[in-house]
């Protein structure tokens, strides 16, 4: 089996192994909606509500006004 | 409850990058406009001795609409977006902003050096990779400095989930810093043999090698430059500017990592040469079709998201430009991998229809969408209304027609000239000598040269309404949270 | 799953630098031996060919010639034999032209003469008459950069082995040797040329950009 072929193969399966990962994570993302793990959507608001006064949709604990 | 109602938002940096999109802009597409005309008349390659001629000008338009204007778009949008969805502001941290003053003052002084570079004749000979190497160095310090604010900015941020936005933004500066260090790698020659041009260079690749990895960044460049960002600038503008939240967030997650993957497809036709397994290259083309659905997912996300609010296509010229974007976002995604068919190939390959498939790319999305940018940001920045909504409508609907003509002529100027290079008598001799196949060309040159000229006059109607905004418009006393105000 | 990857930006470019890099890693990187080797008797250029090459880059002529023979019957009909992977070996960096505005000067050499460039460069209307390309009178009076060419000689031998200076490969010197060997060059190709400024100045040791262009592009069979 010379490079050539191989690489072939090395793509076939790697982008095989892909298109699966990212069809399995759609069926996981709306799966984990539908059982109210989860809210995706709730994170489309930070382009709405973008002040500074704005309260973020998650606080990040690292900054320093958390830790004050 | 929280401190930071003491800060405002701080766009200076934004500001600058403002001003050279729209400087850079006016360059790149009068040079444009220049090298269209002289395919159809060629005397006017006189005008500027042996700095004027379509092959010295040709690399000096590509490399100032591509590192000049759109590079300025993104980074002029990035310093606005990023403090905003962030929830930090540039004014919270010296070190970021003395970065920022930096980043902008390096880009600006090293891209008026590489044009001028360029005009002079120093070139690797590399398409949308000319620059020769002391420019390539400041070039990388540039980017490593918008790095340090991408990065510097996330480490002090108040939201702790990254914006979509963010997330393509990112992927413009890994991607474009990785393809980018890789084709660039050459040897300068003075260094090594004591002899001639400091300028000068060899590259560290050889022939195929080289084409290969020149490819793989030419390809991923127009991904990288025209694609990401774009879409990091168009996620948060349309929202923001209709009011309405993004259709769909799983969608654009689902997507930004399926466009991740699918670029994965850019080198794979690569394979089709050579001798892999017949039934390996059938898999492959069906994958990549089944993969077209994560990248028209931004698009799609796009347009869903106007849903049930199209009445504002008609009230707000700054949703039209964005959604027409979209639109040619689509239409250059869907042409990109049919010119990709092998069989498409062989016609369409060294034709007018790959210059022409850029342009609605870059004329149509890109440009559309970086306008919009801007739109939307100086009210904003700058506290005062849009000047004038009627000269947007103008704007609009020139430029509009300037693309439509601009990629029908080429279509048919290089679907014309692909068969007539092919196109052999009953005794199986070509037809037509290499010269037929140019002169038949003079007629779709000349209504090229005339969307250049339209598309031009738009984009000094947009400079001047953005001049007026800025200088005479009506003060805002408070900024307005979703549709931009206008006159 | 993935949702962590955007709350933790450093893991999150990790994963997106693995999803990019990866095409070039697989595609790339392993034909880079093979792609390299040269086609036998392929020598390397000439300091006054790749003085020539200089100017090829400089104006940039790759904007609208191809050096690039596809397997087609109606191109190796027009230019000659398809191109073959090993004729580049030596060509950094490559100019294979994305855009056919002219035609292919893959084999250029075989079919034009050094009298139908210099006719060609000056005036391209008095050779074809429906010619769209500028004329490059500028390449009479420039003067071509030798010395550069040189450095880029040496530079390939030093750093990449090219095959200067061994049995069966090009002849390169010392920066004195070449120089007169880039002249010799040069008159032989001003001999068959006309324009007399050209041939005082190569006379009194000054080579212009092209006769350099011209023995470049003579040198593409």
């Amino acid at each position: 089996m010379d490079i050539r072929e191989l690489q072939g193969y090395a793509n076939f399966f790697l982008t095989m192994f892909l298109v699966l990962l990212l069809y399995g994570y759609i069926l996981h993302l709306y799966r984990s909606e539908k059982k109210g793990e989860k809210d995706y959507e709730k994170y489309a608001d930070m382009a709405l509500h973008d002040e500074i006064s704005d309260a973020p949709v998650e606080n990040n604990p690292k900054t320093k006004e958390s830790k004050e | 409850m929280q401190s930071n109602a003491a800060f405002e938002y701080d766009y200076s940096i934004a500001k600058l990058f403002t001003y050279t999109t729209i400087l850079f802009g006016i360059l790149g597409m009068i040079i444009g406009t220049l090298i269209a005309a002289q395919l159809a008349f060629p005397e006017l390659n006189y005008m500027f001795g042996e700095y004027g001629t379509f092959s010295r000008l040709r690399p000096v338009h590509t490399t100032v609409v591509i590192f000049g204007f759109t590079l300025s778009g993104v980074f002029a949008t990035f310093y606005y977006v990023a403090q905003r969805v962030l929830k930090v502001s540039m004014a919270e941290s010296n070190l970021l902003m003395t970065v920022g003053k930096i980043h902008f003052w390096l880009y600006f002084v090293g891209a008026l050096l590489a044009t001028v570079s360029l005009v002079l004749g120093f070139s690797q000979g590399k398409e949308y990779a000319q620059y020769e190497w002391p420019i390539d160095i400041v070039i990388v310090i540039v980017w490593l400095l918008w790095g340090v604010s991408i990065f510097g900015l996330i480490g002090i941020r108040r939201e702790k989930s990254l914006y979509i936005s963010l997330w393509y933004y990112i992927a413009c500066f890994i991607g474009i810093a990785m393809l980018y260090l890789f084709n660039n790698m050459a040897v300068p020659t003075a260094l090594v043999s004591g002899y001639g041009n400091i300028m000068h260079s060899v590259s560290m690749y050889s022939g195929t090698n080289d084409a290969l990895v020149q490819w793989w960044w030419g390809h991923n460049a127009v991904a990288f430059v025209f694609t990401v960002p774009i879409i990091a600038i168009i996620y948060y503008f349309l929202p923001k500017e209709s009011g309405q939240a993004i259709y769909s967030y799983k969608l654009s997650l689902l997507s930004f990592w399926g466009l991740m993957f699918v670029y994965l497809w850019a080198g794979s036709h690569h394979l089709l040469y050579s001798p892999v397994p017949d039934w390996m290259q059938t898999m492959g083309s069906i994958f990549s079709i089944v993969l077209i659905l994560p990248s028209w997912g931004s698009a799609i996300n796009m347009l869903l998201t106007m849903k049930g609010e199209w009445n504002q296509l008609t009230d707000n010229p700054l949703i039209k430009f964005m959604v027409l974007a979209s639109t040619f976002y689509m239409l250059s995604t869907l042409e990109g991998p049919i010119q990709a068919i092998k069989s498409v190939n062989a016609i369409a390959h060294f034709t007018d229809w790959i210059p022409g498939h850029v342009h609605d790319g870059t004329l149509g999305w890109v440009a559309f969408t970086i306008m919009a940018g801007i739109f939307h940001m100086t009210p904003r920045m700058f506290k005062r209304e849009i000047y004038s909504k009627s000269l947007m409508e103008t704007q609009f609907w020139l430029q509009t027609l300037a693309v439509v003509l601009y990629f029908t002529s080429m279509w048919i100027a290089g679907i014309t000239q692909g068969m007539m290079w092919r196109a052999v008598d009953e005794y199986g001799n070509l037809m037509y000598s290499f010269i037929d196949t140019v002169t038949v060309l003079h007629p779709y040159y000349a209504i090229r040269a005339l969307s250049g000229v339209l598309y031009l006059s738009g984009f000094l109607i947009f400079a001047y309404n953005i001049y007026k905004t800025i200088t005479s418009s009506k003060r805002l006393t408070e900024e307005p949270q979703f549709k931009t105000p206008m006159a | 799953m993935f949702h962590w990857l955007e709350k933790n930006p450093f893991f999150f470019s990790v994963g997106v630098f693995i999803v990019i890099a990866f095409a070039g890693i697989i595609e790339i990187l392993p034909n880079f031996a093979e792609a390299s080797r040269p086609v036998k008797g392929l020598k390397p250029y000439t300091v006054l060919q790749l003085a020539g090459k200089e100017v090829y880059k400089k104006d940039n002529c790759l904007s609208c010639h191809s050096q690039m023979i596809r397997p087609f019957k109606s191109e190796t009909d027009r230019y000659g034999q398809y191109s073959l992977s090993g004729e580049y070996a030596y060509d950094r960096p490559f100019l294979w032209g994305s855009k056919r505005t002219g035609p292919d000067l893959h084999r250029v050499g075989n079919y034009r003469t050094t009298d139908w460039h210099e006719n060609h460069m000056w005036d391209p209307k008095s050779v074809v008459p429906d010619s769209i390309m500028p004329a490059y009178k500028h390449h009479f009076t420039n003067i071509a950069d030798i010395e550069t060419a040189y450095a880029e000689a040496v530079t390939v031998k030093t750093v990449f082995n090219t095959p200067y200076d061994v049995e069966g490969g090009t002849k390169l010197g010392t920066w004195e040797e070449a120089q007169k060997m880039a002249l010799e060059e040069a008159k032989l190709v001003t001999a068959d040329m006309k324009n007399k400024d050209v041939k005082d100045a190569v006379e009194s040791g000054n080579i212009p950009e092209i006769v350099a262009l011209i023995a470049y592009l003579n040198r593409l069979k």
